[in-house]
């Protein structure tokens, strides 16, 4: 439900559950993308209520979105908010058409009808005023003021007589601000002419005023914003991209710090913060750190240190040995370890300051201490900094993810770069390590994709230690009884050939399909992720443990073989027979390692577990065969080896009883820590074991509702400066131009200029993809990039731009507690 | 994947891995986990198993006889020990007899062998000192022995040595007559066979003479023999078949003992006559024609009689091996076992069970 004409005519009826969407075959002109429920509305237009008409037309008319006709019929909006954008879609194909502007005109088609307006003034919008307003002259001469704004503000300014329909609209306000809604009054003032020329003539004055303009002109917009008509209110949802919410629940209980670093102003970017769930209304405590000064931040950031480390006091009363005990001892572990939870904000002029060298620890502590940290009005440089700062001291794993181009030096910076495609343009992807089209896609990113990729590194590299230990080694035992003369154990071509051939297929197999477990299980359970952080898969002792295993085998093969060929058997007590003992019991052993490694057996597995054994043998027959021999005497020496070696039942019971010797305490090891100490992932694996027997369940994580108990004023997105840009025409001499480049980010588009004036990024632009992730694929680049939210089912329809919550840093921690 | 191509956004999931059970990881598959159903049953048989694979060896190498006379400096040998420890004194022939007698028959094939100790034909150098191609009969490599071969390939004046090589060289050299004594004063000869003990593939392809193979004499005309050998490599043998690089001994020789101290076969018992079913108990003697120096690195020579086994000869290490693994196997079994019962942590889903 987005936007609804309340006014007491109309009645109200929100279809909330799946309904047939409104046809609107009616208007040529409609956005076939554009999906509505309420019949009631359409009905209500069509017969003409003037309220309902009077409703739309301020949507069409109130704004600052470029229109572009490329054919006729063929409209195309470029808002510089996708509320905006949303809004006037809405009037377009309510009948209300916004068809094109000049500085001095707006032209509408209503309901089928064109009809110009004379624009005569745009009261631009601002982060105080909190509202827009235009003064039109509509075709019949009339003067009327339309205006859009936050609904605190704007009730304020009504005439009393409204107060009736205030009072019902206020009852729709709370509701939609319920369901986490952003509302919009409108409302509308009849002018009279000499009202409008003495006004007219204030604002000309204020306008070339030397000093003090902002305030002289906010002056004068108040005096004639007075006395409004109320019209309605609509309600936008800010529709984050899906799945924003869950996937930074999820990555929270991954232990991954989330920092959202943004261009934003505070108050969308604390919005965005509550949408997305990082904020909470359950939380201690949101610190806002926007002190201007040094002495100022550094006191708002002590202040805020002092509020957690009191709230550790009061709460550890209870038990204050624990908390010592709990507490290793170093400097900033009291942070670390504070109950409760709290959230740092902090601007970007501030951050400034804090992330001078004196302050930076501080400031890193302070946020540390955090469970979420949003950083707003922060310039590309400034992101960059915070990601440094994090990699400098907190030895922590960082990864940044972003869309636009600001976010290019963060993307750059920290060491996992995730570019988000989409509406902003391509420097994000073109700098990333990783693209996506849809944020949700980095919990599968990290938690499936990433996790599986560190299990696998790490057995393929622990793998690859033990396979070359426990092949090296056995010539380490051999010089000494060779003199240490630098002879090989084994068949030159079978050293040649171990690394390549024998051993390479069923650990690059393990390596590219291994799982612990199934991608399901690593989402449903986002603790599995820990070992990664914690380094636990391969580190030193890993390593070490790996070389033993390695050395531990190759004096079991060599120690074996020579127990049988020095005690003299039969006709075996030759060095080519001892290699081709050797060779053989060294590929069975690795080969029954790689089995006992290998997690995941798909058929791939098995072909190179299996074939590799199989291409050993049969290698090692041909490399032994006369024909060889025949042609090159002196360099396939070991004619007739293996046939008379393997045919000698002691070989097959070295073979067997090195195999056996070397695995059982392998066995025997991986069973004792299954079994006693058993790892997260083993437990999972195990249910899941279990599971597969009993009937399969659904999944465990049920998507978590919207439910926010914050009202929200006008749309944050919005920037001011559009309207004079508007009124002046800069923009419509290029804005053809301008326009066809605006998605190729020409540099030198207004969209730029504005940009720059903003020194941000537009928070919001980022709009709903369409595309739907492929099943699992990764990093799938799937960009819709379709200007309005696709067509859903359900409830949710249209909603305007959905913003994805504003280039986001996510910095990994290391667990620093452990 | 390559069929669709296209301009750069053209299409908006070109790049799009296709939706294969093998580009999305979704292959089925088999997850095993070590389970205790399954580990400690696999415990306890294999250590049963290789304690049954252990008794069942050490009751084979028993059945195996085995008797071993070190003649290095035994009774008169020690005079050609120390004869021998002078290269000058290579010329005087020395010959010498040892003594030993059979509590009980050798019953079956009997294989005799000549052991030595502390030489290492396992030295890197001195095992590619050989020349494979030339032992294959070619006639370019007969004339132009390997390099690897040098010093041993060439005599000074440019003649090739055929065999060449240090392994060739320095072949083992004692001659072994073995004499059955039925009394005091007759001692009958014991027939051995020269053929036969070495490998099949060895004798017809490994090793070729050259051609003229029905003549080779002329066959190696133009060659030398080895340094430290007395005659050349087409008189190592009177049988025509056993002659030159076919020749049994040398090829025996050539295939180079894997560690310092080994044994090689040396003759084979043929059975006829009174030693139709073995070498009967009672006292023999080796007559030994003593040539090959092993004082110069401190190593021992001994002459070895066994019998075989379908399994080999008189060791029991592998026996033992088997039964010490098994016993410790089912002794972690045990451990495992107990541990599981007593200590193990609750995976969650079992509780559920």
């Amino acid at each position: 439900m987005l936007c609804e004409v309340c006014d007491t005519l109309g009645p109200q009826s929100r279809v909330r559950q799946r309904a047939v969407p409104l046809d609107f075959s009616f208007n040529a002109l409609a956005d076939r993308r554009f999906v509505f429920f309420d019949h009631a509305l359409l009905e209500a237009v069509k017969v003409g209520q003037p309220a309902t008409h009077e409703f739309f037309r301020l949507l069409a008319l109130c704004h600052t979105v470029m229109s572009e006709e490329k054919s006729e019929g063929e409209l195309y909006y470029k808002a510089q908010s996708p509320d905006e954008g949303a809004l006037v879609t809405a009037a377009r194909c309510f009948g209300f058409v916004f068809r094109s502007r000049t500085p001095h005109t707006i032209t509408l088609q209503e309901m089928g009808r064109p009809a110009t307006y004379q624009l005569l003034s745009i009261l631009d919008f601002n982060n105080i005023r909190k509202r827009m307003s235009v003064i039109v002259r509509n075709p019949e001469g009339r003067i009327r003021l339309y205006c859009k704004g936050a609904d605190t503000l704007l009730f304020e300014r009504l005439h009393p007589c409204n107060q009736d329909l205030m009072n019902i609209t206020t009852d729709h306000l709370n509701e939609y601000a319920g369901d986490g809604l952003r509302t919009l009054l409108l409302a509308y003032k009849d002018l009279e002419e000499s009202e409008y020329e003495a006004w007219s003539e204030r604002l000309q004055r204020a306008s070339k005023a030397v000093d003090c303009r902002e305030e002289r002109l906010a002056a004068v917009y108040e005096e004639i914003e007075q006395d409004m008509m109320l019209l309605g209110a609509t309600a936008i949802e800010d529709k984050l991209q899906e799945g924003v919410p869950e996937t930074i629940a999820i990555l929270t209980l991954a232990n991954i710090k989330i920092w959202v670093l943004t261009g934003d102003k505070q108050e969308t970017a604390v919005n965005i913060g509550y949408s997305c769930k990082m904020l909470t209304d359950d939380m201690t405590e949101v610190f806002f750190v926007t002190g201007r000064t040094v002495h100022e931040v550094r006191e708002e950031l002590r202040k805020a240190r002092e509020k957690m480390m009191d709230s550790t006091r009061t709460l550890g009363n209870g038990f204050p040995y624990q908390q010592e005990k709990l507490d290793p001892p170093k400097g900033s572990s009291v942070l670390e370890a504070i109950p409760g939870e709290y959230a740092l904000v902090i601007n970007g002029h501030s951050l400034a300051h804090a992330l001078e060298a004196d302050m930076e620890l501080e400031f890193l502590e302070t946020a540390c201490a955090c469970k979420a940290v949003i950083c707003c009005r922060v310039t590309p440089l400034q992101k960059a900094q915070v990601v440094e700062l994090v990699k400098k001291y907190k030895r922590a794993v960082t990864l940044a993810i972003g869309d636009g181009a600001n976010d290019v030096s963060m993307i750059k910076t920290a060491h996992i770069g995730v570019g988000i495609s989409g509406q902003e343009g391509i420097q994000a992807v073109l700098a990333s390590d990783y693209t996506f089209s849809q944020f949700k896609s980095l919990q599968r990113l990290l938690l499936v994709h990433g996790r599986w990729s560190y299990l696998r590194m790490c057995k393929f590299l622990c793998y690859f230690f033990y396979k070359n230990f426990a092949f090296t080694m056995v010539h380490f035992w051999f010089g000494f009884f060779c003199g240490f003369s630098a002879q090989t154990v084994y068949d030159q071509y079978f050293i040649t050939l171990y690394n390549i051939v024998y051993t390479s297929l069923p650990v690059l197999a393990m390596g590219i399909f291994d799982q612990d477990v199934p991608e399901q299980r690593s989402l449903e359970y986002p603790k599995l992720y820990e070992p990664g952080q914690l380094n636990l898969l391969f580190n030193k002792r890993e390593f070490f443990i790996c070389i033993a295993q390695g050395i531990y085998t190759s004096v079991v093969l060599f120690f074996v073989s020579y127990g049988v060929f020095a005690d003299d058997v039969t006709q075996l007590a030759d060095y080519q027979s001892f290699a081709v003992t050797v060779a053989t019991s060294l590929v069975i052993v690795v080969s029954v390692q790689i089995a006992l490694d290998t997690g995941y057996w798909t058929a791939i597995n098995h072909f190179f577990i299996w074939g590799s054994v199989a291409m050993y043998f049969a290698i090692m027959f041909a490399m032994h065969s006369d024909g060889l021999f025949n042609i090159f005497p002196n360099q396939f020496t070991f004619v007739g080896n293996a046939q008379n070696t393997l045919a000698q039942p002691a070989v097959w019971f070295t073979i067997l009883l090195s195999t056996v010797v070397c695995i059982v305490p392998v066995v025997t090891f991986r069973f004792l820590k299954l079994d006693l100490k058993p790892q997260l992932s083993d437990t999972v694996r195990y249910t899941q074991l279990v599971r597969k027997k009993q009937k399969p369940q659904g999944r465990r994580l049920r998507i978590v509702g919207r439910t926010g108990s914050r009202r929200t004023g006008y749309a944050f997105s919005h920037q001011e400066g559009f309207g004079e840009l508007i009124t002046s025409g800069k923009n419509m001499r290029l804005s053809s131009l301008a326009l066809s480049s605006f998605t190729g980010r020409s540099s030198a588009s207004w969209i730029d200029t504005l940009r720059k004036k903003r020194g941000t990024e537009s928070p919001a632009a980022q709009q709903v993809s369409a595309g739907v992730s492929p099943q699992g694929a990764e990093a799938s680049q799937v960009s819709g990039g379709v200007p309005l939210a696709a067509p859903e089912t359900g409830a949710t329809g249209p909603a305007g731009g959905a913003s994805a919550p504003g280039p986001a840093s996510i910095t990994e921690e290391c667990a620093v507690k452990e | 994947m390559s069929n669709r191509k296209g301009p750069p956004g053209s299409q908006p999931f070109m790049k799009r891995p296709d939706n294969t059970a093998f580009k999305q990881q979704k292959l089925p598959a088999w997850s095993p986990t070590l389970k205790a159903e399954t580990v400690l049953p696999f415990f306890f048989v294999s250590g049963a198993a290789c304690i049954m694979i252990g008794v069942l060896l050490i009751i084979t190498a028993a059945g195996v006889q085995e008797i071993k006379v070190d003649y290095t400096e035994e009774r008169d040998c020690a005079e050609c020990y120390s004869l021998r420890l002078d290269r000058a004194n290579s010329i005087i022939d020395c010959a010498c007899t040892v003594f030993f007698s059979l509590s009980e028959a050798f019953k079956g094939d009997v294989f005799m062998y000549y052991g030595l100790t502390n030489f290492h034909q396992n030295q890197r150098h001195y095992m590619v000192s050989r020349d494979d191609a030339q032992l294959v009969g070619r006639q370019y490599n007969l004339k132009n022995p390997s390099i690897t071969c040098v010093p041993f390939d060439k005599y000074k004046n440019g003649t090739p040595i055929a065999p060449c090589g240090a392994i060739a060289n320095s072949i083992f050299n004692d001659t072994l007559q073995l004499f059955y004594h039925t009394d005091k004063n007759t001692e009958t000869p014991v027939p051995l066979l020269k053929t036969d003990i070495s490998w099949f593939t060895d004798r017809t392809v490994k090793f070729q003479n050259p051609s003229p193979m029905d003549n080779l004499t002329a066959a190696f005309a133009g060659t030398a023999r080895p340094f430290y050998w007395w005659k050349p490599v087409y008189q190592l043998s009177v049988e025509e078949n056993n002659n030159g690089f076919v020749n049994e001994d040398l090829i025996v020789w050539m295939r180079q003992a894997a560690f310092p101290s080994f044994k090689k076969l040396y003759r084979e018992l043929n059975r006829t006559q009174e030693f139709n079913d073995g070498l009967p108990a009672g006292n023999y003697s080796v007559k030994i024609s003593y040539n090959y120096p092993v004082g110069k690195f401190r190593g021992r020579k001994s002459v070895i009689f066994s019998t075989v086994s379908w399994l080999g000869g008189h060791s029991n290490f592998l026996g033992v091996a088997y039964c010490a693994s098994g016993a410790i196997i089912l002794i972690v079994a045990i451990i495992l076992t107990v541990v599981h019962l007593k200590f193990r942590e609750k995976p969650l889903g079992q509780e559920e069970e």
